[in-house]
């Protein structure tokens, strides 16, 4: 019964990903485009040669990241909608000290750098978090306020105190994280993610405090009675979500873009729950789906290039993923679904 | 159970005919773009009788969308204007936010473009980068302030660009306060800004200059109520902007009051269409600049120099003008363009 | 000091305020009308998007703006039976349709978009819809001009205010709407339609906010291009839980927003020394502050964002 279960739930997201694709081709084809073609340039632009496919990594760091943060608030069953912004606030705070601590070199520099990224993650997550339990506000709103004067504080630092010269952006950070596979962009922060994700994954599941969180964001009433600190941990969850956004924020300015302009962090936030949603809340069911969404936006540009067909066309695939994953991870679990599949698997077993 | 049948049924029938919706309405309109792509086969058939070997093709970059009615709808009128002068295929991916402008960038280097261009200084850095990787690719920035090998920056004149609208400005201004909108806080805006501001000031001393920047190139209706606000609030009755789509915000703004004018750029905005508002347009040849790089990529001399669009070479030209410009006005301005194509209208 | 106690000044920054805070109170209302029926639905921007779009195509084509607005209702019922169909029937989490909705839309819109006109670079413009001063009530001074010279969408706007309090406060079918959210399973048993009920507020929802995005289209500006909503759906959805789920809180928090972000526009053009990304702030922060300030006690219908089950008894 427990194998089926698994079976199901890791076959309903690979068929939705698949039905996606096939909508996605009718779409294609709709418009006078050819679908072959056009997805032969998606996996082309996504595994063509290894500079493809490290982008495809390099994509994915991000998203691992506001994907975990994500799935770590979700688990204690509060919403972040923040990470976007304390994933700015995190490159922020980086910036500050890369170009701040001048007297530092390389590595410690780097180190620092990474920590203010985490503190500045937590300090931003902290606020909605506090404002919560405190004065119980809605912490979906709070969140999103906080996104926009991020992203205006962001813009203040790279047109004003922290301008580099001619552009509106700061100047690019000097301790950079290592890349490591041949002449690709993959950088060191995809290790962090990882290890990151398997941290979180064991904190989750296998330690007591996890237990606890995961049972307030099961049942809160039910966490009180048992005892369980229920508003700290929920603070507790916003911050350390906040500070995994952060971290990002601060790896993917070491690792990939160097310095803070315009667009930084965009649309990061909002595709980190998508994700988190998509994996199960699973961190590592989060490390595979962010992976999934950074192929196809990596594809998603050669294949724009090469065909000439609108992106637009793989948002329209992006968004089927979701909506057809989540809707066949809920199917399933509808009541009499479940004792239909039961049913069926239990038939299957006698047959044997 | 069975009025959750209905429900079910229901759902999945408004589906359907959001689907069938889509795509009749694609099959209507598909035409357009097969005739589209039959328009452009004479350029792919001019290129192959020029150059019978190498097909050239040129791609184009942009942050903001290519039907923005300004900034990005100009370069791409200017890249595709060229092309057909040259026999170049042209390609170009808009709405792209910054951490893919080097992946889109490369992504066309790997399928073989010969040119790749790069409408504006925020992609300097995306340039740099995938343009090491991939020298036999040529990159047009424009404007750019670096060179190298395989890298040509293409710079318009800002300085100039703002004196040509702050003179017009400052001439037709009855207020004596005019306005100023920008979408971000580039490099290029601020110089138009103060050489706008400069101009203005030189033509008419009383001379007040109004300015907000949008803090995007998209957001129309934010430019709509900045030019309202600056009418209302200040009076301002020419207006300048550097913001792609808010322009066009703005302009419909100004359309609801008597009097209040607007100045364009960069492409001439009253040859193609008609506007009580707009007066004259400040007109950079992007095109121009472009077919130069086209030039230097087919004779293989392409690399290492700045190309300016300037008034002396003919870049930078003025645009037509309206009725509501008099003729005294207009014989008056042309001599202070004059003027600053020698350098001496602000020393 | 005392350009900001000139009439004309006050007059222009209300009537900023009022333009500005419309779209933002329609789609708030449909928020409400979503939430007081237990549906979160947080794709309030993407459905706005695909609204803005259908209602400029058909004011675009046809001429008539107030068609525009119908069909973006049509489009925004369209566009939501979809988070309608997986929330009601499957059960699924309300955030992740609003998220997915938020991508999709917009995308739908861009892609449908770029099929009617092309490649083409030239910006299509479409007719406004024309200002309809209400005869009598528009000639009074001062508040003739303030509150009865404006377009039909924003005296729908404004009018949907008190009759949605009736509704909510003053009528049995009102209660029963409002049971829904609050305790879904007791509704039941009493004999209201959940489910169709839910299914309903759905099509409200959509059906106003893509309204709210249609307006953007063919009140406000001519033209219509990716990005145009520009986060106004999240601030709506900010504004139901500032306005604490009722009409009139609604309308408070929408002209807020409609308030600050007028005056942080005339700000700028009055001050541009001040960089402007700081006044820019001044909506977000204002909010904050206003909430932090007051807090809110009361979370919510009671089941706000909870599937509902029949089956579970």
């Amino acid at each position: 019964m427990k194998s089926n279960n698994k079976f199901i739930k890791i076959a309903v997201p690979v068929l939705a990903v698949l039905l996606s694709f096939l909508v996605g081709a009718i779409l294609i084809a709709c418009i006078g485009g050819n679908p072959a073609q056009a997805y032969q340039y998606l996996f082309k632009g996504a595994f063509g040669n290894l500079s493809n496919f490290g982008e495809t990594v390099v994509k994915a760091t991000p998203l691992i990241f506001t994907g975990l943060a994500a799935t770590f608030a979700y688990k204690c069953g509060v919403f972040n909608l923040g990470a976007e912004g304390q994933f700015v606030m995190g490159a922020c705070a980086s910036i500050f000290v890369s170009t701040t601590f001048t007297g530092l070199n390389g590595v410690s520099l780097l180190i620092v750098s990474l920590l203010s990224g985490v503190i500045a993650g937590g300090a931003w997550g902290y606020i909605p978090g506090i404002l919560k339990i405190t004065r119980g506000l809605n912490e979906m709103i709070v969140s999103i306020m906080l996104n926009y004067i991020a992203i205006l504080f962001m813009g203040f630092l790279y047109t004003g105190p922290f301008r580099d010269g001619n552009l509106p952006q700061t100047a690019a950070v000097t301790a950079k994280l290592a890349r490591f596979v041949g002449n690709t962009r993959i950088h060191a922060g995809i290790i962090l993610a990882l290890v990151l994700a398997l941290v979180l994954y064991y904190f989750l599941f296998y330690t007591s405090k996890g237990f606890q969180l995961r049972a307030v964001g099961l049942n809160q009433t039910a966490s009180q009675f048992n005892g369980y600190p229920v508003k700290k941990l929920m603070l507790l969850s916003f911050i350390i979500s906040g500070a995994i956004a952060g971290l990002g924020g601060s790896v993917e300015l070491h690792g990939t873009q160097f310095r803070l302009m315009a667009g930084f962090g965009d649309g990061y936030g909002f595709d980190g729950v998508a994700i988190a949603l998509i994996g199960q809340l699973n961190p590592v069911g989060t490390v595979v789906v962010a992976y999934l969404f950074a192929v196809l936006r990596a594809g998603a540009t050669t294949m724009q290039v090469g065909t000439g067909l609108p992106t637009s066309v793989i948002d329209i695939i992006q968004a089927l993923v979701i909506i057809f994953a989540v809707a066949g991870s809920a199917f399933v679990n509808l009541p009499h679904i479940r004792q239909f599949l039961a049913n069926l698997s239990s038939k299957k077993a006698e047959e044997v | 159970m069975k009025q959750k049948f209905m429900a079910l049924m229901m759902a999945l029938a408004m589906v359907m005919t959001a689907f069938t919706g889509c795509s009749s309405s694609t099959e209507s309109t598909s035409k357009d773009t097969t005739t589209e792509n039959t328009a452009s086969e004479p350029t792919a058939a001019e290129t192959e009788e020029s150059t019978p070997d190498t097909v050239y093709k040129v791609a184009m970059i942009c942050d903001s969308s290519i039907a923005d009615g300004g900034w990005g709808a100009a370069c791409y009128n200017a890249m595709v204007a060229a092309a057909e002068k040259y026999g170049f295929e042209t390609q170009y991916t808009d709405g792209l936010t910054s951490a893919d402008f080097a992946s889109s960038l490369r992504s066309y280097a790997d399928l073989g473009f010969s040119l790749i261009f790069a409408p504006g200084n925020q992609y300097t850095d995306a340039v740099v980068e995938v343009a090491a990787d991939y020298p036999e690719v040529s990159f047009a920035l424009l404007n750019g302030t670096v060179e190298a090998d395989n890298i040509v920056s293409l710079l318009p004149d800002a300085e100039q660009i703002g004196y040509m609208a702050g003179a017009l400005a400052g001439l037709m201004s009855k207020t004596n306060q005019i306005g100023f909108i920008g979408g971000m806080e580039l490099d290029t805006t601020k110089a138009k800004l103060a050489s706008y501001e400069a101009a203005a000031k030189a033509v008419n001393p009383n001379i007040q200059v109004v300015s907000a920047y949008a803090n995007s190139f998209s957001d129309s209706a934010k430019g709509k109520e900045i030019a309202d606000s600056m009418v209302t609030a200040s009076d301002v009755d020419v207006m300048f902007g550097d913001a792609s789509a808010v322009d066009s915000g703005a302009r419909e703004a100004l359309a609801n009051y008597e009097g209040r004018y607007d100045i364009g750029q960069p492409s001439d905005l009253l040859a193609t269409q008609e506007s009580a508002v707009v007066i004259s347009s400040v007109v950079t040849d992007n095109a121009t600049l472009i077919g130069l790089c086209m030039e230097d990529v087919k004779a293989g001399t392409f690399g290492n120099k700045t190309i300016y669009g300037n008034l002396s070479n003919g870049t930078l030209s003025v645009g037509t003008f309206s009725d509501a410009v008099p003729a005294e006005i207009q014989t008056q301005y042309l001599e202070l363009v004059d003027k600053i194509k020698e350098g001496t209208f602000i020393q | 000091m005392e350009v900001f106690l000139n009439w004309n000044f006050i007059q222009e920054l209300i009537l900023s305020t009022i333009r500005m805070a419309t779209p933002i109170l329609i789609v708030a209302l449909a928020e409400l009308y979503s939430e007081r029926a237990g549906m979160v639905n947080i794709g309030l921007d993407g459905i706005m998007a695909f609204g803005a779009l259908i209602g400029f195509l058909v004011s675009y084509s046809t001429g008539q703006p107030l068609l525009g607005v119908l069909a973006g209702a049509v489009g925004g019922i369209v566009i939501n039976s979809v988070y309608a169909f997986c929330t009601i029937h499957l059960g699924a989490e309300q955030i992740v349709y609003g998220m997915a909705i938020n991508i999709f839309a917009p995308a739908i819109a861009s892609f449908l978009y770029k099929i009617k006109f092309g490649i083409s670079s030239s910006l299509a413009q479409a007719t406004l819809m024309q200002e309809m001063p209400i005869p009598v009530l528009s000639s009074i001074p001062v508040i003739g001009k303030l509150l009865f010279s404006h377009t039909p969408i924003i005296y729908l706007a404004y009018l949907l205010v008190p009759l949605s309090y009736v509704f909510f406060s003053k009528t049995k079918a009102g209660l029963n709407y409002k049971a829904v959210g609050e305790f879904p399973k007791a509704a039941e048993t009493m004999g209201i339609p959940v489910v169709r009920t839910k299914y309903l507020a759905c099509m409200i929802c959509g059906a106003l906010a893509g309204i709210g995005g249609a307006y953007l289209t063919t009140c406000y500006i001519s033209t219509y291009s990716d990005g145009v909503v520009s986060g106004r759906g999240f601030i709506a959805l900010s504004a139901v839980i500032f306005g604490r789920w009722m009409p009139g809180g609604v309308l408070l928090a929408a002209l807020l927003f409609g308030f600050t972000d007028a005056l942080q526009i005339r700000l700028q053009v009055l001050n541009s020394s001040t960089p402007y990304q700081l006044l820019a702030m001044i909506p977000y922060l204002c909010t904050l502050f206003v909430l932090a300030f007051f807090g809110i006690k009361k979370a919510g219908p009671a089941a706000n964002g909870r599937p509902y089950f029949r089956e579970e008894r």
